[in-house]
């Protein structure tokens, strides 16, 4: 299996349909180590024949940015609007990985995203989990999207 | 004459986005409502004059299949066509919708172009 280019294919489509800020994705050697300081982190759950948690981690500014850029307006403040925003987005980039993995022949359920706001989050569980993770640099900072999973 | 649309989902970033895809596609539409699930949409549906729903799939406390399972038993409303907009693209669950009246699918995320092509003619 492809993920993380099943990820970097899945992010880059709705960046590019939905919310129309450039973003590039980058060789975990360019920043060796340096993983983006996420003050809003949202995931969605997998199930079926692959199981696991999908994140997407970003700076405040970048998830400002990006929800105002889907809302057409400025956003200056972490909120409601923020978490719903970049659940949104966690949801399509999973859609996009249920599309990849269908095609190669595995079958997956979404569960419901669900996003926090706090600083430094970090996440631990599915013990035995491998990890796939992607970085991407935008004009409004870097962010992450990561998969960890098991195969059933 | 303009359709009045229902806007389905329990994103409200997602609603507002495709409210505004709406507008740019330059598609002739009334009214928008919304409604953040399937329970709200029975609502709105019962309540409001109502041409045309475009919803989502997956959505807290009803989905969006069993709003058209609930909705195909009501006979006030049960005529009104619906489109689905989802992540959900598999040929199951799209066949499912269909199955219980919808009439159509667009697959998340889109552009406004696309949403021009395939609710166009609908409007």
């Amino acid at each position: 299996m492809e993920l993380e280019k099943n990820l970097i294919d899945a992010t880059l489509e709705v960046f590019a349909s939905m919310i129309f800020i450039d973003i590039v994705p980058e060789s975990p050697a360019d920043h060796p180590g340096d993983e983006p300081d996420a003050n809003v982190f949202s995931l969605i759950g997998l199930a079926g024949d692959l199981k696991g948690i999908l994140t997407i981690q970003c700076p405040a500014e970048v998830a400002l940015g990006v929800t105002g850029a889907m809302l057409g307006m400025e956003v200056t403040e972490l909120g409601e609007d923020v978490k719903d925003a970049i659940g949104e987005i966690t949801n399509m980039v999973a859609g996009g990985l249920k599309v990849a993995l269908a095609d190669a022949g595995r079958k997956i359920e979404l569960a419901i995203p669900s996003t926090v706001i706090g600083k430094s989050i970090r996440t631990s569980g599915l013990s035995g989990a491998t990890r796939a993770s992607v970085r991407f640099a935008s004009p409004l900072g870097r962010f992450a999207v990561e998969l960890r999973f098991v195969l059933s | 004459m303009a359709k009045n649309v229902l806007l389905v989902d329990d994103s409200s970033t997602m609603r507002k986005i495709i409210s505004r895809s709406l507008r740019q596609a330059g598609l002739d539409f009334g009214e928008i409502y919304e409604a953040g699930d399937g329970q709200e949409a029975l609502a709105v549906l019962e309540k409001e004059s109502i041409d045309i729903v475009l919803s989502d799939i997956n959505m807290p406390n009803m989905n969006g299949i069993e709003f058209l399972r609930e909705k195909s038993n009501r006979p006030g409303i049960k005529d009104i066509p619906v489109f689905m907009i989802s992540t959900e693209t598999g040929e199951d669950i799209i066949g499912e919708a269909k199955s219980l009246g919808a009439v159509g699918a667009l697959k998340k995320p889109f552009t406004p172009d696309k949403v021009n092509e395939v609710l166009g003619p609908l409007m």
